[in-house]
């Protein structure tokens, strides 16, 4: 289509895009219009008085079509031109960004390899190509991956970078090329971004200062067939013993919809989970949900990973790995229970053999006497409820029972909200005849952090009602109210178990909050049972049932059903989930290769889990040999309680990584993280060609987007740009061939048309 | 006038319907055997039971129903109530269907409270239904140093508790000292808790009668405080 126009009309489109139009011919429009009126005039006169045996019809025709012949010619007469700024040859420099990254030795769907394209066209005295620009330009060549750097020949060129990261090589060479005249920048990529930061940060810099980037996409836009394990997000720890359920993104292209695939899950020592997983649409991320139980105690890599697939383009995405630490330890959870309950009783039943779990009891058994049970020590909560931070802050978990608000201070109240707000602790509410609404909890600053809506309590008389629970679809993929079936019986297992009682009628939850269980009244309507909100950084969780005991005691339950105890097990490790330590360490990446920089950062916060900004920050980093190096952290000022240092593993293995946080010679605590250091595959995933992606970065600078078919114009585009030292080019438009054909074409009309009428 | 302050009697069969209407109920548990008409289950069956609540309810924050609550052994609803007590089991003779209902009841959380059995016939008596129970577990001695002498009151001694007729000279046969011993599950768990040669439900039931010593009536309902607070925490 292209070469259509740019026969009839001369140059491309893209030139007329660039041009601006003008009349070359010496006198001014207003000459040219008297001169064409008059012409025009006389053609008309001469139709009207003519006289024969032609109708006023025939005569209109003719003459207008004579007008148009004239108008043509008189057209061409005015020399029109399109009017470009070009660029001077050699005054200008072109910046050549080339794509060293690993996808790059991906071969298309042909068998050409991506990185092929560079010795074809970048090879000089070979390639017309680089001829081409190397005649119009100065040419400056960027090898560009994670980092980028100026290259002098194709021979530097490894592709076998781990990140492509266009963002960060459009800076370089604009900062490299910022001191001379500058046409444009070219990137030679499959555009399979992996850089963090946002694209815009990098185009507007090019925008304000005129420079086209060029964009050459290289590769196929889709890969088939192909199936790519994407997204996979562990915890960064878990208790020993829990079951997590990891989601699982699987996407797929050239496989049938609805076949299915093994999802394959282990650590160093064994397989601990295998799912079948049924392929969805073609490039639909499709999620599956695997339960896997950590049972040893310590920090892990554990690896999710789909076999390769007869005939798949690139089996290097079938993989995810992550870390997680299966923590030994006891968590220590409060229970401050209001009176003596059977809930007490079979709760600590039901987690008595789980090591994992400290259930620390409060139970107010008089006015102001108190049972103590699972204390730590003989001064643990000896004058009742916490009444400071520490004491409080000390619980990774609360759980509140039947107790009254009125009970507490408001100092007590408004702490309790903060433990779950601050110090990120779970909190967990019971219903009970003193508990929600009924307790006298709506207008506490605790209200609040509460799931559930308060509405006004129950009168003298009190509410009872027995309810029938179920979960719903959130409630069923959710780890805390799995029980302890297999996913098909699950539904089974719910039906099974008897009905239990509430006495706080609540039937909404707040925006944001997430419903797990609800139940059906005996005299109707639905009740709000179990469910949760994120409450700054901590989570609040509302059970308003009153008798769970009951899946424990109740005659319709077997002994051997083991619901009760996997409900409180999965509901108290859900509670202390996630509940952040004083001392916090992260590293940036828990994969990176060898010689690659990671960032350390930690959250420091003292006891009362307020930020800390004057503290002493190290990383105790142990390598795969154990060799151990010390790498100070410093506060990063944008953020209060941040501290961050950059990391480079030299070593191929496992990096343990300890954050000592110290003020004033006092401790502020300690958090192990780790990094694996070994070849990536990240460039494999997400690896076909995004042209959406490239397009837009051309678009958003004035430059065009080509692949490997219509590369050959990119010389000719840059030169007409605009960018750089220009001068005004002058490009004739009088003698394209579309004028000559419309005026054979008028002349052919005007014949063809006497003849039909037999005016000839 | 005198005005009741006990909540309203809602009688058995509603008891059963809407239990969960308070989280504590004193729980009679109704037995075979031990007389022609209502049996032994039923001694000093209400008014001990009535004043139990009255006395107990404030002693500990305990939110009960104000009323008694025979359930028979044999009954599913009995599971609706975590804690039962049980007398005179000297002269009880379970049914089958009892059997099975109490090693139900026990193996799957439920706590039993016996009391007011005395002498080595009874005693024989008594651990022979349990033994058509639980054929293979023991019944062993709670020493003073077990956390049940200490979850409410601290009681540093086991005292023996008399029948209303019989405060002058406390036991009921010879040789007859108190023994308070228990059963215990397979993780160590305390199930139930046997009184024996001495009659807490006495001084429960009369503990307002001038004539019965307040020592063993404060004894009583203390030992009784302790047993709901264990049971309901342990």
């Amino acid at each position: 289509m292209q070469g259509i126009f740019e026969f009839l009309f001369k140059y491309r489109p893209l030139v007329f895009e660039q041009g601006e139009f003008a009349f070359a011919a010496p006198l001014s429009v207003r000459t040219w219009l008297i001169v064409v009126g008059l012409i025009a005039a006389g053609a008309v006169a001469t139709y009207t008085i003519a006289r024969g045996k032609s109708s006023v019809v025939d005569r209109g025709v003719m003459a207008a079509l004579r007008v148009g012949l004239l108008a043509v010619l008189v057209f061409c007469l005015m020399q029109p031109a399109l009017t470009l700024s070009t660029v001077v040859p050699q005054q200008n420099f072109v910046g050549i960004l080339m794509d060293d990254s690993r996808s790059m030795q991906l071969a298309d769907e042909d068998g050409t390899v991506r990185s092929s394209f560079f010795a074809e066209q970048f090879t000089r005295g070979e390639s017309p190509l680089i001829q081409a620009l190397s005649e119009r330009f100065v040419l400056r060549f960027f090898r560009f991956s994670d980092v980028a750097r100026r290259v002098d020949g194709l021979e530097e060129m490894t592709f076998d970078g781990t990140h492509t990261n266009i963002a960060n090589a459009l800076d370089v060479a604009r900062g490299e090329l910022s001191g001379v005249p500058l046409s444009g920048l070219v990137v030679v990529t499959d555009g399979a971004d992996t850089g963090e930061r946002p694209l815009t940060e990098a185009i507007v810099p090019l925008q304000a200062a005129g420079v086209p980037v060029f964009t050459v996409g290289l590769g196929d836009e889709t890969l088939e067939p192909d199936i790519e394990l994407g997204r996979v997000e562990l915890p960064r720890t878990a208790l020993q013993g829990s079951t997590l359920m990891v989601d699982v993104v699987v996407t797929q292209s050239g496989f049938s919809r609805g076949s299915t695939v093994p999802v394959i899950v282990e650590d160093d020592t064994r397989i601990l989970a295998e799912e079948s997983v049924e392929l969805g649409p073609a490039g639909e991320p499709v999620v599956t949900r695997i339960g896997i139980e950590l049972q040893e105690p310590g920090a892990r890599r554990v690896r999710f990973r789909i076999p390769g697939q007869p005939g798949e383009r690139v089996e290097r995405n079938n993989a995810r790995n992550a870390w997680i630490d299966v923590v030994g330890e006891s968590e220590k959870i409060l229970y401050f229970e209001g009176e003596p309950r059977w809930e007490v009783k079979f709760m600590r039943r039901a987690v008595a053999d789980d090591e994992n779990l400290q259930l620390v009891l409060l139970q107010r058994t008089a006015e102001s006497k108190f049972l103590r049970l699972e204390v730590s020590d003989s001064t643990e909560l000896e004058f009742g409820f916490p009444t400071t931070r520490q004491e409080l802050y000390r619980y990774r978990a609360l759980v509140i029972g039947s107790v009254e608000a009125s009970f507490f201070t408001f100092d007590q109240l408004q702490m309790i909200a903060d433990f779950v707000s601050e110090r990120g602790g779970g909190l967990l509410f019971l219903g009970g005849l003193s508990s929600f609404a009924e307790g006298g909890w709506a207008g506490t600053p605790v209200e609040e952090v509460m799931p559930v809506i308060l509405g006004p309590p129950a009168g003298e008389e009190g509410y009872f009602s027995e309810i029938d629970v179920t979960p719903t679809p959130a409630g069923f993929a959710h780890p805390a109210v799995q029980l302890d079936a297999e996913p098909a019986d699950l539904r089974t297992r719910w039906e099974a178990l008897p009905p239990l009682t509430v006495v706080n009628p609540i039937n909404a939850v707040r925006p944001g909050a997430t419903v797990l269980l609800t139940g059906s009244r005996s005299e109707g309507g639905e009740q709000i049972v179990l469910s949760y909100q994120r409450y700054g950084r901590g989570t609040s969780i509302a059970l308003t049932a009153q008798d769970t005991w009951l899946w424990q005691m109740h005659s319709d339950v077997t002994l051997e059903d083991q619901s009760h105890e996997s409900f409180w097990k999965q509901m108290l490790r859900w509670l202390v989930d996630g509940v952040p330590n004083p001392v916090l360490a992260v590293a940036g990446e828990e994969e990176v290769e060898p010689g690659e920089s990671v960032e350390l950062t930690a959250s420091v916060r003292d006891s009362t889990f307020l930020d800390v900004n004057d503290a002493t920050v190290t990383a105790t980093v142990t390598s795969p040999s154990g060799l151990v190096e010390e790498v100070p952290l410093e506060w990063t000022v944008e953020e209060d309680g941040q501290y961050a240092a950059p990391f480079r593993p030299l070593e191929l293995g496992d990096y343990e990584i300890q954050i000592n946080a110290q003020r004033q010679e006092a401790s502020l605590g300690t958090d192990v993280t780790y990094l694996h250091s070994a070849p990536s595959d990240r460039e494999f995933f997400g690896a076909a060609r995004r042209t959406q992606l490239l397009r837009r970065i051309a678009d958003d600078t004035g430059g065009q987007f080509y692949t490997r078919d219509n590369v050959a114009t990119l010389p000719e585009d840059i030169t007409i740009s605009g960018a750089g030292v220009t001068l005004v080019d002058e490009l004739d438009l009088w003698d394209m061939p579309a004028l000559f054909l419309l005026m054979l074409l008028l002349m052919g009309a005007e014949w063809g048309y006497r003849r039909i009428r037999g005016l000839v | 006038m005198f005005s009741d302050p006990r909540g309203p009697y809602l009688g058995e069969a509603e008891v059963k319907r809407t239990a969960g209407r308070f989280p504590f109920y004193w729980t009679r548990a109704m037995y075979s055997g031990g007389g022609f008409r209502r049996g032994s289950w039923a001694v000093d069956f209400p008014k001990s039971d009535q004043q139990f609540l009255i006395v107990i309810k404030r002693l500990v924050r305990l939110n009960a129903y104000d009323w008694e609550n025979p359930v028979g052994l044999w009954d599913p609803d009995l599971r609706k109530f975590p804690l039962i007590y049980m007398l005179e089991v000297g002269g009880m003779y379970l049914t089958d269907e009892e059997v099975v209902g109490l090693r139900g009841y026990m193996e799957a959380g439920g706590f039993v409270i016996v009391d007011d059995f005395w002498g080595g016939r009874q005693w024989d008596n008594f651990l022979w239904n349990m033994r058509r129970v639980f054929p293979d577990r023991t019944i062993v001695d709670i020493d003073l140093d077990h956390p049940v002498y200490s979850a409410y009151y601290n009681i540093d001694e086991v005292i023996q508790v008399p029948a209303i007729g019989n405060t002058y000279r406390t036991a009921e046969c010879a040789g007859c000292y108190p023994q308070v011993k228990g059963m215990y599950d397979d993780d160590g768990r305390l199930m139930m808790m046997i009184n024996f040669n001495t009659d807490l439900g006495d001084a429960w039931e009369w503990a307002e009668q001038p004539s019965y010593p307040l020592e063993y009536s404060t004894y009583a309902y203390q030992l009784g405080a302790n047993m709901i607070v264990y049971a309901m925490s342990h």
